[in-house]
């Protein structure tokens, strides 16, 4: 069994002042895992293959806003992450070139839980 | 197998068939009865969405290309109940259309088990939608 520490999961921060529908928000969200998880195989393969292992864990992070997401893009930059910023292609619900989800990970957990310390659950009001 | 032949064989190049120039998409399929926080859905739509282009890559990495390239197009549907999806699944499988289940580990909101998402491709999208055509957007 693993530890705590050794624990992978992913997060994906979802723009919360977007109106979008659970369906918008859902494909979005999918468009980021699958990002994430195909540069994940190409650059860290183990703890990609990790991660799938254990139930490739998946939470949900509400961000503020475009100007909140592009930060935390940026200290994932800094931290060196794995991560996928996802542009809506605009045919429904959003103007075209829309930022909507960021993709972090897979990752310790515990380095995902102290860099988004602060974010809210997404969908949790 | 000789060596010559075992050379041949490393170096020549993959079969693949070739993609028809058709719009490729992904459906996922939502167990509404379950009642699932939007927060939720969206992972469980992660997990079979990543599982699927997973598997569809081993056997249809031509078309899992292909969907990438034309900007992976995903659509979120719901489905009544268990049922419903297990209907869909068998017409999806008659039609030779790849499909991933996901079932969840019940570690938040819902029972250990729970049949959350059926994903029906990546495949061509007029194929698709004589199976998945009738349900409504979440």
């Amino acid at each position: 069994m693993l530890s705590v520490d050794d624990q992978l999961s992913m997060a994906l921060l979802v723009r919360n002042d977007l109106e979008m529908t659970p369906g918008k928000v859902a494909v979005q969200c999918a468009h980021a895992a699958v990002d994430c998880s195909l540069q994940a195989r190409k650059i860290i393969p183990q703890i990609f293959e990790m991660w799938r292992n254990t139930g490739s864990r998946k939470i949900c992070l509400a961000a503020l806003d475009e100007e909140d997401i592009l930060y935390w893009k940026e200290k994932c930059n800094e931290v060196g992450l794995v991560h996928s910023l996802v542009r809506d292609a605009g045919r429904t619900e959003v103007p075209s070139e829309t930022i909507t989800v960021l993709g972090v990970g897979p990752a310790h957990k515990t380095s995902l839980d102290d860099l988004f310390s602060n974010l809210d659950l997404y969908g949790v009001e | 197998m000789g060596f010559r032949s075992f050379l041949h064989r490393m170096t020549a190049p993959k079969m693949t068939k070739p993609v028809e120039n058709r719009p490729i998409k992904l459906v996922l399929v939502i167990n509404h009865s379950l009642g699932m926080k939007k927060g939720k859905i969206a992972a469980q739509v992660g997990h079979a969405s990543v599982q699927t282009v997973l598997s569809a890559g081993s056997v249809i990495p031509h078309i899992v290309d292909a969907w990438l390239g034309q900007g992976q197009k995903k659509v979120c549907v719901k489905a009544t109940d268990e049922q419903q999806m297990n209907d869909l699944f068998s017409k999806a499988s008659q039609a030779n259309i790849h499909t991933s289940k996901t079932i969840d580990a019940g570690h938040t909101q819902i029972p250990k088990g729970s049949y959350t998402v059926l994903a029906i491709g990546p495949w061509y999208e007029a194929e698709i939608d004589e199976i998945t055509g009738h349900l409504s957007l979440l």
